[in-house]
């Protein structure tokens, strides 16, 4: 706790030493087939469903800016929960700017098994962020919630929950998103379009556990993540 | 007098120094690991035990305040007196008069614990308490409420900055004290204990019942925590009025069907009803039950071999099983009801 305060009480420093201008951050932008996604309104998947949104919730993790010369930075403490009703979260200060070409940017999509077995947590990996498994101790990595006509659900509702960390259903991927430019601000777009375009909605559409369902919806979700 | 002066500032400068650490320090506390036992399994670096830690978990155990409606405290199902454990209930019942799906486990020497729950589906005794807690059938109230009425309360607030050094109420703060508190809850002076530290002899059919406690019951049920982190299917029959499949709703492997945990025995005599379900009233129906099993090729290897005891036998077993009643546990005034 002592130790976590402390590396805080650092960003906040670091934070306050340099302007806006002088920091490297990343964007993430939800969207669906390249539109800013909004809640309440009608969308249609390459599949002919139409859907709407009322939740997305998701953890980046273990972010690392690789450069050009083969140095990388790697973010310490590096847990960020994307809340679609915080949407500050989308935004994420990572280094100071430098000169160097970004050859790629890679992170985790979901939270590791260090950070899943390590008690109880605070900040973004709090369990009272609705993110969090109590009966089978473990982090939903994503969580993706609407209606849509297709479901034969109660109110047509469809939950996403993807996560686990026991392997063989170790639900963790590993993104990398080549770059190669120089840059002190780095869009990356999220685009659910992808997801249901893989999927029969009206066969998947209520998974709630690990298992090899949340590994196939995982593997989805890495199609969603691109530079913009 | 130049010497005195002197004497004076330091000793000032010192008792300063004191007063000025005063305030941030918390009492170290440590568990002590009995002789012939392994190390614990919790992380006490994550977590450094404190009286004052310990304490504000003991408050929040006894405390009905984490339930919705104030009606169901930690120690409503969790009775010290038999093991922290609901007795008389098959199933534990909470808030409303609802009854869950298992019965309640003893919390005797968690600290040893790998896994929790029956499923071993909890992974740190830190985040077990969510369960209770946000489980409609059990306190049904969400964390953010249990902080938000915590954190109203002055009583709580002096215990919080007590214990962390200011009166911030959060989740990780309150699932830690409570691990504090459910962490110290060891039981090492049973009868059995005292036999082994060569303090106290066992009579001749209490040795017997040691006898064959150790070549029918000690494979999975392992000295000196009489338990295992290893999750098996003890032979009983599925009640298919609930259905509960066990382990293999955590790890979805097909071996892990009907198989639960492997509690401990420890004050096993004040834990009744025996099983997940709470299905045996007695521990004579508990041994009788695996006296039952044998030549079935689902059972693990350990239950393969038919037990063949006498009645005698089973007498004397259960005789010994009471062995491991630790009374000084079950009335440590340290783990009671928080006087104020």
């Amino acid at each position: 706790m002592l130790c976590f305060s402390f590396i805080l009480l650092l960003f906040c420093f670091k934070g306050n030493a340099q302007s806006k201008e002088d920091t490297l951050s990343i964007t993430f932008k939800l969207k669906f087939n390249k539109e800013a996604l909004a809640f309440n309104q009608q969308y249609i998947t390459s599949n002919k469903d139409t859907l709407t949104f009322d939740n997305f919730k998701c953890y980046i993790s273990h972010i690392q800016i690789h450069y050009d010369d083969n140095s990388v930075f790697t973010q310490t403490n590096s847990y960020h929960l994307l809340d679609i009703e915080n949407p500050s979260s989308f935004h994420i200060p990572i280094t100071k700017v430098n000169d160097k070409i970004i050859s790629k940017v890679t992170f985790n999509i979901g939270v590791d098994s260090l950070a899943s077995t390590a008690g109880a947590m605070t900040g973004d990996l709090d369990p009272l962020k609705g993110m969090y498994w109590a009966w089978q101790s473990g982090y939903i990595n994503m969580k993706i919630e609407g209606k849509s006509s297709s479901c034969k659900t109660r109110k047509h509702e469809f939950h996403f929950h993807i996560g686990g960390y026991l392997p063989p259903y170790y639900a963790l991927r590993y993104m990398e998103l080549i770059y190669n430019k120089k840059a002190s601000q780095i869009n990356i777009g999220i685009d659910l379009y992808n997801f249901f375009a893989t999927l029969n909605l009206a066969k998947t559409n209520s998974v709630m556990t690990p298992g090899t369902i949340a590994m196939e919806l995982a593997d989805y979700g890495k199609s969603l993540f691109y530079i913009e | 007098m130049r010497i005195y002066w002197k004497y004076f500032l330091v000793l000032g400068i010192l008792i300063l120094i004191c007063l000025a650490f005063s305030n941030q320090f918390t009492t170290p506390l440590y568990i002590e690991v009995p002789k012939g036992w392994p190390q614990p399994k919790y992380d006490f670096k994550k977590n450094p035990l404190t009286e004052e830690g310990f304490q504000l978990g003991r408050h929040l155990f006894y405390d009905p305040i984490i339930s919705r409606d104030s009606t169901i405290s930690c120690a409503s199902c969790h009775l010290q007196q038999t093991g922290f454990t609901h007795i008389d209930h098959q199933l534990s019942h909470g808030i409303d008069g609802k009854i869950g799906t298992r019965n309640t486990l003893a919390l005797i020497n968690l600290a040893w614990n790998k896994d929790f729950m029956w499923d071993g589906g909890v992974n740190s005794i830190e985040v077990q308490a969510i369960n209770p807690i946000t489980n409609p059938d059990e306190m049904d109230e969400k964390l953010e409420n249990v902080i938000v009425k915590l954190q109203a309360s002055e009583k709580y607030r002096k215990l919080f900055t007590k214990a962390f050094g200011d009166d911030k109420v959060n989740s990780q703060r309150l699932l830690k004290a409570l691990a504090q508190y459910t962490v110290m809850l060891k039981s090492s002076n049973s009868k059995y204990d005292k036999v082994m530290r060569k303090e106290e002899d066992y009579n001749e059919r209490e040795q017997r019942g040691y006898d064959i406690f150790k070549s029918n019951c000690a494979s999975c049920h392992k000295e000196p925590l009489f338990r295992d982190d290893k999750f098996e299917n003890n032979g009983l029959a599925i009640d298919t009025t609930l259905n509960d499949v066990g382990r293999i709703k955590i790890t979805q492997k097909k071996e892990d069907y009907l198989r639960f945990k492997i509690p401990t025995l420890r004050n096993i005599q004040f834990t009744f009803p025996y099983m997940h379900d709470g299905r045996f009233k007695t521990l004579t129906e508990v041994v009788k039950h695996y006296n039952s099993l044998g030549h079935d090729k689902n059972l693990p290897k350990e239950l393969a071999k038919p037990m063949n005891l006498s009645d005698n036998d089973r007498v004397d077993l259960v005789l010994f099983l009471t062995t491991l009643t630790d009374t000084a546990f079950l009335y440590d005034k340290r783990f009671s009801f928080p006087r104020e």
